[in-house]
């Protein structure tokens, strides 16, 4: 019974997600190819894109339902549009949801993003546990230890991968990701 | 006394005809667009890991919330606008903002005015193109026809109205333009635009921008064009137009918070033009057809370092050549500018910004008519300025103050102080109402200080020739504006908004235009002659009222609609018993009461695009200019990724019709225009 009930909310939820994906998708396909979009709308979209190539260790969340924290260090550039696109989406029952946080985060944070001008980055990623998939912004914030990070090539928006780093946090990179990455260094 | 009753009629006409002769700074946003639908948050989170990253990177001006949260009566014309429109040239994008009059005087002349005081050298508005003002000292206003910029790479115009933008010049009484061109990271690889029709007779524009390494990008960019002349009833086809214009910009971005943007231009042109020549020999006053050769060029470094927060510091400096050679006027100038700003940033208290700048600007006056001098001919203006501006939040995301000041100090002035008070509240997300009272002033130029003006009324049955001379003043004052605004901003829905502005400016010590004393024998210069003597001062004074109304609705993701309306009342009076000679009426008559537009873009699927717009302006007493509406057109196609061809028809509504009386002679008639272009990217 409760089973049956859960499957006809999630198909409710599937329905609505067609709904707001069919129209957005069919606009999207009516634009000429050059449309632009601003840079930190792009790096919103990659960062919800993360959470569904990305396992993370169980230890990660507190429980099965617990949700999926994607926590902005410091600065907001994202503005509205992070929690625009985070609205009502979940991966594998975590709910999808953002912070701002200042300092080191007290648990969750499963997804923990830093502009590399923030003062904190460097004592933060030092202080966190395994399980957060640590997102710079720029060449350099590899170097500091991020396991991803967004740079910008020909006016678009990529991003390379550190496998060591998401190894020490004992996050498992799908295939797809590593391969859109724009370098994956050894 | 014969001869001051038989020519008191004159002087009027004669003094204004003297006028006549020589022809008389920061970021915010777009009308808040409704957010386009492809690049919505909605949209991009549907995208693939692979769409993503194809996705262009565009640098918005600034987000809505910011223009929707201003207290200021602001409109930004996008870029984006500006190439939809197909206007060819700066003063004619600026039509696209509410509450700006701009009154085509010939191919190469604008009057451009905000909340009235229009004129071709727009002197009570501070332009400035990427932080460098383009305000000339010498006649106070900007000469638009040398403010060349290629219109692929302009990112936007911020135009703000009415005297709030004071903190980011001097002279910024009226209202501030802004042009502002992309970042060289936003303009890579190869574009070239080429077309021509009736008036329009040519263009080609050429740009490259590449890179050098991650963090260096510039551009390089060469324009050039030939405009044919407006209609002239004595078919004097005087004001062809031709221009070149180079120039460069580089932006480098050595670490994270640090930029560096280095940028030029160099140009020439012949903009044909006739003028009115005064001297004491005979003929002693002519109107001349030539050419104006002009020339200039420019170089602007700026660096800044943000600092977490959001605090940074800016540093700019530049230096600005121009060079006008006119049948009647020629003057070589050179500028020098350097300004210090920083901002401070308390989150979700305070917000300050504080700068200090200085300008040497030395002009060196040819003699070309013995009727038109500068004395002494070589000078050097200088201004310092100081100015503090900070903005408390007063209740947590509703409501916010802003104070300031700018302190200014001039070779011609002591130190003014321009204080700004502002408040905006905002009751919910969806809109915002603000006020603001601003006291502001306009600087005098060399031409209200230090400027012998002459002018010719009639020769005496004698023999002798009767003139007329406006005197330096050493005493001209600064004009003063107290502007009281308030403005209402609503979004009634996410593809229908509405923004609303009123204001009531007091003026005093305006610029008149006064006789000083009795007409008298003089005899040096030779031939001797009778004067009547004159003088710029400030003995005007009153007021102006208005509103402006600009909605922008989007019912369908492929059609926007935007319209505006700006009424304009002013009244102005000469200060009781002065010897103003009765300028009032015609510097009245010279503004727009109503003017009124709308249009319409249209996406036609993926390639075509439709852009059409009406617009109406009422007549001008002063010039004999009736009202006129007209319309205007671009068709483009979008062939495929690297190719667009569009077809441009702007006054489409009438063969011709006049706008402004600015040239001697019979009023110029503006043509229906049109043009073919192609662009190629790559």
């Amino acid at each position: 019974m409760k089973a049956m009930r859960a499957r006809r909310v999630h198909q409710r939820y599937m329905l609505y997600a067609l709904l707001a994906f069919l129209p957005a998708r069919l606009i999207a396909a009516a634009q000429p190819a050059n449309q632009g979009a601003p840079e930190y709308q792009i790096k919103a979209a990659f960062l919800l894109n993360f959470t569904k190539f990305v396992e993370w260790p169980p230890s990660a969340f507190s429980s099965p339902s617990a949700p999926l924290e994607i926590c902005i260090l410091g600065d907001d550039p994202f503005g509205p549009a992070l929690d625009q696109m985070v609205e009502g989406e979940a991966v594998n029952d975590h709910k999808l949801v953002v912070r701002r946080i200042h300092g080191k985060p007290s648990g969750g944070c499963q997804v923990l993003f830093a502009e590399s001008s923030e003062s904190e980055l460097d004592e933060v990623l030092g202080s966190l546990g395994p399980g957060v998939l640590t997102v710079g912004d720029g060449e350099t914030s590899l170097s500091r230890g991020v396991v991803i990070s967004f740079v910008l090539e020909h006016r678009r928006v990529r991003f390379d991968i550190s496998q060591r780093a998401a190894a020490k946090e004992e996050l498992k990179l799908s295939s797809k990701l590593l391969s859109v990455a724009r370098s994956v260094p050894n | 006394m014969y001869t001051t009753v038989r020519c008191g009629a004159y002087r009027a006409a004669v003094l204004t005809m003297l006028l006549a002769c020589i022809g008389h700074e920061k970021g915010l946003t777009a009308a808040p667009d409704a957010v386009d639908p492809a690049t919505s948050p909605a949209a991009l989170k549907t995208l693939t890991l692979e769409e993503l990253s194809q996705i262009e990177v565009t640098t918005p001006s600034r987000q809505p919330e910011q223009a929707f949260r201003s207290p200021v009566a602001i409109y930004v014309i996008t870029g984006d606008e500006i190439r939809r429109s197909g206007v060819r040239t700066i003063p004619d994008a600026l039509r696209l903002a509410p509450g700006v009059e701009v009154a085509q005087i010939d191919a190469n002349k604008w009057s451009v005015g905000i909340r009235g005081f229009g004129s071709r050298l727009s002197r009570s508005v501070l332009v400035m193109i990427d932080g460098r003002t383009v305000y000339t000292e010498l006649f106070a206003g900007t000469y638009w026809e040398v403010q060349n910029v290629m219109l692929e790479d302009v990112d936007r115009i911020e135009v703000i109205r009415g005297p709030g933008g004071t903190i980011w010049g001097p002279n910024a009484v009226n209202g501030v333009i802004n042009i502002i061109t992309k970042n060289s990271q936003d303009t890579q690889g190869w574009l070239a635009s080429a077309g021509g029709g009736n008036v329009e007779q040519g263009f080609l524009n050429v740009r490259y921008g590449g890179n050098a390494g991650d963090n260096l990008t510039y551009r390089l960019y060469g324009m050039a064009f030939t405009r044919g002349p407006e209609y002239h009833q004595d078919h004097d086809n005087f004001d062809d137009w031709r221009a070149v214009q180079g120039g460069f910009r580089m932006d480098w971005r050595p670490g994270a918070r640090d930029t560096l943007t280095v940028q030029g231009d160099i140009y020439t042109e012949a903009a044909g033009e006739r003028v009115s020549a005064t001297s004491y020999a005979p003929p002693y006053s002519e109107n001349v057809d030539g050419n104006a050769d002009l020339g200039g060029g420019n170089v602007l470094a700026r660096w800044q370092r943000k600092f977490s927060k959001g605090d940074d510091i800016q540093v700019q400096a530049y230096y600005d050549r121009t060079s006008r050679f006119e049948p009647n006027l020629a003057e070589i100038r050179n500028t020098y500018d350097v300004d210090f700003q920083n901002h401070l940033v308390e989150p979700g208290r305070q917000d300050i910004t504080w700068g200090l700048g200085t300008r040497v600007s030395n002009g060196e006056d040819l003699p070309v008519v013995s009727g038109l001098r500068f004395l002494p001919p070589r000078r050097n203006d200088y201004l310092v300025t100081a100015f503090f501006q900070d903005q408390f939040e007063l209740v947590k995301d509703h409501v916010w103050l802003t104070v300031g000041t700018k302190l200014l100090r001039t070779n011609f002035t002591g130190v003014e102080p321009q204080p700004s008070v502002r408040l905006l509240w905002q009751p919910t997300s969806k809109q915002s109402l603000w006020t603001g009272f601003t006291h502001a002033v306009r600087t005098p130029s060399d031409a209200d200080r230090e400027f012998a003006l002459l002018g010719y009324i009639e020769t005496l049955p004698s023999g002798i020739p009767y003139l007329a001379r406006f005197n330096p003043n050493a005493n001209f004052a600064p004009e003063q504006v107290n502007g009281y605004e308030a403005g209402y901003r609503r979004f009634f829905a996410r593809n229908l908004y509405l923004d609303l502005a009123a204001f009531y400016n007091h003026y005093h010590d305006l610029f008149s235009e006064d006789i000083t004393g009795p007409t008298y024998l003089e005899t040096t210069p030779l031939p001797e002659h009778y004067l009547l003597p004159a003088q710029f001062r400030n003995d005007l004074l009153g007021y102006t009222k208005g509103v402006e109304i600009s909605p922008a609705w989007r019912p369908v993701h492929f059609w926007r609609l935007q319209g505006s309306y700006s009424f304009l009342h002013m009244n102005l009076t000469k200060a009781p018993g002065t010897p103003e000679i009765g300028t009032v009426l015609g510097i009245e008559g010279s503004s727009p009461r109503h003017q009124a537009t709308v249009s319409s873009g249209l996406n036609l699927g993926k390639s075509f695009k439709l852009d059409l717009t009406y617009r109406f302006v009422s007549g001008l007493a002063a010039m004999n200019v009736p009202a006129y509406s007209t319309g205007d057109a671009n068709f483009s196609w979008q062939v495929s990724r690297d190719l667009s061809f569009s077809v441009v028809g702007s006054n489409l509504l009438q063969p011709r019709h006049g706008e402004f009386a600015g040239d001697p002679g019979p009023t110029v008639e503006i043509r229906r225009n049109g043009y073919l272009s192609v662009t190629w990217t790559k």
